[in-house]
């Protein structure tokens, strides 16, 4: 009897998987990754996007590969990293897929060899500073922007490059003063890689800095605060805001308005990787393929509303129409050894100190 | 022989077992305190590099004094205020005092997170109360991010930790001395200075000091006034290190804690010793006699006004601007509130499953799992009850413990238990690891209104249950147990609102399947999902309600 029930189980999971092509142009042994992830039936993954926002891919994924369960947790990128150590470090097991915007944490983790080694076959569709030693993959393309509250900031008034921004708010602190908001890179790791870029890429940077500290600046520690505080009105300009966010709200939104930078404007990737001690590596291979693929990517690009890596993607939100808008001038971050620079403690307390110095001087008048 | 050590089991494990579950986050925290990186970290190595780190840095030292200034607000401001209320409600002849009353307690039920955010709001720089001040005035003459008006919130919000001391301390003193002095000629407002409060001062003190020490612990409230103007108390201080270094800095959080109960335990001490110091003055009290109500005369409507202003900013403002705040798109300048109703932000919890799970948690966690929580209680109240060894003063001092550290981090070395500890780990997603954390966090609490409760049974019942053959166990099943049936009832009641409202305790623990509305506000108000924020707000307010209603109802006494 009990052997009967085993060997009809066989068959549907064997049915199961002959009803799974292999995708085209994938090499034809993917079909024995496909048959190992539908034996282990589920995936587990750990994010810092949305539920809710990730659900057109989660859905999708499940309709592609209906053996694989997902289980999605979304935390934020902090608790995300600190959980996951502690878990690796406990011995249960973590997440078989991390999927984060803290780029330099992904990276560190890489480096502290926590990810497992894998050349997805979409990598050669992705650009260069996207792929991390064939183990972390940059996912999306989401710009850092300028928000501004269209009812109480005139058009002619809103800054288009980093250059106005900085002036602006050092020139007007009558109407500015108390109604700047960024990031607070002491609570933020985004925040804080935003700016270390900004030093690299604007010259300007110390006097914008100073004009934080001239316009008294209101710091958050994620995007979706600068947007409300900034839509309501209690705030008028928000500095390096994530534009993925930004842009969906606005659609929405009578009073928020969005700049992409002229001069330049950073983009930030998600970066995926898969767990050295996965439980399921098999089931989060199809996982990290399916999203880094036409597929994943067209959704990203339009119901999840992120930025699509990929360039030969037709959607509304695409790296490819982003180019098109900002040239040259277009800076993403790449998913790279030099942006853990940072998490050296000393470097990171170094960096908040003179920025606190220099906001200082700016407050002080100098 | 065999027979008595059996005897003794229960009891012994009921010890053994608080002290497991109070003791080892703790001693863990201590641990962590003294390394360089995370414990579970194989790099680690030991020293007192953390307590360097925080106190050569001026955030450390300007939380410190922030925290110092907010609670020392709060007590010049709590009080006063709330001793004079207590003497106007129970002495002097207010109309509606019957209304007044469950009202009055109202903020110390409401979940401070929720509060904050009500006050943001209602009366922040674009709150609704704010625009429409604007527009009538032109301008509206408040600001509630400076560390000024924090204190003052916290301190008006504060007011019926007070009440409720000074007035339990006023009805168990006799009015006679009182009457004397109106009779001489005194005012209402002479008497109560002169004669009533200085008779409660030792309640007054207690009070005090009990305000302090809440200052001190102070967390939601700062946490969202505190952010725009970047204003740090020490519990904000330590949130703000779990991001500060990039990667987790458990090691200067666990350092920071150290600090915190450093200067809380030594005050959870000192109320310790006032209370049972308060119950030596109880000989010099007046005589208890029947008690006259003075009558305020004009002053009537000045009271009246005033407890009514003070209601209006403590209540009326936040819980309004909640509800207003979670039926509206966006708000501000130029929004038209009746074009911008909406019910979107209850469906979008209702659509998303981590919320309705967390709604589900909530509620689980404060029915059954205040019920489990009570029944703890009992048991550990059961194990001091008549009894005066050593062990019962090791539990005593052992359940304040937990009172002493920040939720916050109390929570976080329960995730450490449960990751590090193996027969606890399989429990680590589920809402047991929440449920043991708040129980072990309110511990102090609960035990409090179990041994209220234990002590009005008189000592005849039992001694005569005992000297007709029964053995301990079984006075307290069959005699003790039964007997204090009602007051049982009435703690699972406050637990239940209790765990209703605890927030911070929740926000290490957050994990799916571990939701609970309180630790999903931090979490989400750092996230900015304000429309959710506000929509959640409202049902915990609806639930703490609902558990305020059900006590009301019963004429459950909402004091501890």
């Amino acid at each position: 009897m009990l052997s009967r029930v085993a060997a009809v189980a066989l068959a549907l999971s064997w049915s199961v998987a002959v009803a799974q092509p292999v995708p085209a142009g994938y090499p034809a042994d993917y079909a024995q990754v496909i048959a190992a992830a539908n034996k282990e039936g589920k995936v587990v993954i750990y994010s810092a996007l949305d539920t809710k926002a990730a659900q057109p891919l989660i859905k999708d994924f499940s309709a592609l590969y209906p053996g694989v369960k997902v289980e999605y947790a979304d935390l934020n990128s902090t608790e995300l990293y600190n959980r996951f150590i502690a878990e690796v470090a406990s011995g249960q097991g973590s997440a078989d897929v991390m999927w984060s915007s803290a780029m330099d944490l992904q990276v560190k983790l890489v480096d502290d060899g926590q990810a497992l080694a894998y050349a997805s076959p979409e990598v050669p569709k992705l650009p260069a500073w996207a792929v991390y030693k064939n183990q972390a993959y940059g996912t999306t393309f989401e710009p850092a922007v300028f928000i501004y509250n269209k009812r109480l900031v005139a058009a002619d008034e809103v800054p288009q490059d980093h250059a106005a921004f900085a002036r602006l708010i050092t020139t007007r602190a009558d109407k500015f003063k108390g109604k700047v908001t960024t990031y607070d890179i002491e609570k933020s790791g985004v925040g804080f890689m935003f700016v270390v870029q900004d030093s690299k890429y604007f010259p300007g940077m110390k006097d914008l800095e100073k004009g934080f500290g001239v316009a008294s600046y209101r710091v958050y520690a994620s995007t979706g605060n600068m947007l409300e505080k900034v839509s309501s009105g209690e705030h008028l300009l928000g500095y390096n805001v994530l534009g993925s966010y930004a842009l969906v709200r606005a659609k929405k939104d009578p009073a928020l308005g969005v700049v992409l930078p002229r001069d330049y404007t950073l983009v930030l990737s998600r970066v995926m990787f898969i767990g050295k001690q996965a439980k399921n590596p098999n089931a989060a291979k199809l996982w990290v393929d399916y999203i880094l693929s036409v597929r994943g990517q067209k959704l990203i690009g339009s119901d999840v509303e992120l930025f699509s890596i990929r360039n030969d993607v037709d959607a509304e939100y695409t790296a490819a129409t982003l180019t098109k808008q900002l040239g040259p001038n277009i800076k993403p971050i790449p998913v790279s050894a030099e942006i853990v620079t940072y998490l050296d403690q000393k470097k990171r307390l170094d960096f908040l100190a003179d920025w606190k110095a220099t906001l200082a001087a700016g407050a002080a008048g100098k | 022989m065999r027979a008595s050590a059996l005897a003794g089991l229960p009891r012994g494990l009921t010890i053994l077992v608080t002290a497991a579950a109070v003791l080892s986050p703790l001693s863990l925290i201590f641990y962590q305190s003294f390394l360089t990186a995370p414990f579970f970290d194989a790099r680690k190595t030991v020293g007192v590099g953390a307590y360097e780190f925080i106190f050569a840095d001026p955030d450390f030292w300007q939380a410190s004094t922030n925290s110092v200034s907010i609670a020392a607000a709060m007590v010049v401001i709590a009080v006063p205020l709330g001793a004079l209320l207590a003497f106007v409600m129970e002495r002097t002849d207010l109309p509606g005092k019957r209304w007044i009353e469950p009202l009055l307690l109202v903020p110390s039920f409401v979940s401070p997170m929720v509060l904050a955010f009500g006050y943001v709001v209602a009366a922040g720089p674009v709150g609704f109360y704010t625009v429409w001040a604007t527009e009538l005035f032109g301008s509206a003459p408040w600001g509630i991010y400076s560390l000024v008006a924090i204190g003052a919130i916290a301190g008006l919000t504060h007011v019926p930790n007070v009440y409720v001391y000074a007035s339990a301390a006023l009805k168990s003193l006799g009015s006679d001395v009182e009457e004397a002095a109106r009779v001489a000629g005194a005012s209402p407002f002479r008497v109560a200075l002169t004669v009533s409060l200085p008779l409660i001062q030792p309640a007054l003190l207690f009070s005090a000091v009990l305000v302090f020490f809440l200052g001190f612990e102070l967390f939601g409230l700062p946490l969202v006034l505190g952010d725009p103007e970047g204003h740090l108390v020490l519990s904000t201080y330590l949130y703000k290190l779990t991001n500060k270094l990039g990667v987790p800095s458990y090691h200067l959080m666990a350092a920071v804690a150290i600090c915190i109960v450093a200067v809380t335990f030594p005050l959870v001490l000192l109320q310790r010793w006032l209370l049972q110091n308060s119950r030596k003055y109880a000989t010099i009290k007046g005589k208890a006699g029947r008690m006259r109500e003075l009558p305020l005369g004009r002053w009537k409507w000045v009271a009246a006004a005033l407890i009514g202003l003070w209601l209006f900013v403590g209540v009326v403002v936040p819980l309004s601007g909640i509800a207003l705040r979670a039926f509206v798109s966006n708000w501000g300048y130029g929004a038209n509130l009746a074009e911008v109703l909406t019910l979107e932000h209850f469906v979008s919890v209702w659509d998303e499953p981590m919320l309705m799970r967390a709604i589900r948690n909530t509620i689980l966690i404060g029915t059954v799992g205040g019920a489990i929580a009570v029944a703890c209680y009992t048991a550990i109240g059961f194990a001091t009850h008549r009894r005066n060894d050593g062990w019962s003063r090791f539990v005593d001092y052992l359940v304040l413990v937990p009172r002493a550290v920040p939720g916050l981090l109390a929570g976080l070395a329960f995730l450490w238990v449960f990751l590090f500890f193996p027969p606890l780990t399989p429990l680590r997603t589920t809402i047991f690891s929440m449920w043991l954390a708040y129980t072990v966090v309110w511990l102090a609490y609960g035990m409090r209104l179990i041994s209220s409760s234990l002590l009005q049974v008189s000592t005849e019942l039992e001694e005569a249950a005992r000297s007709v053959g029964a053995s301990r166990g079984q006075v307290s099943r069959q005699i003790t147990l039964p007997l204090i049936r009602p007051g049982l009832m009435a703690s699972w009641l406050l637990v239940f609102m209790i765990f209703e409202r605890e927030y911070s305790t929740g926000v290490y623990l957050l994990a799916p399947g571990t939701e609970v509305i309180g630790a999903q506000l931090v979490s989400l108000w750092q996230g900015g999902a304000i429309d959710v924020v506000a929509a959640l707000s409202l049902i915990n307010v609806v639930l703490v309600g609902a558990g305020l209603a059900v006590a009301l109802r019963f004429g459950v006494r909402l004091r501890d």
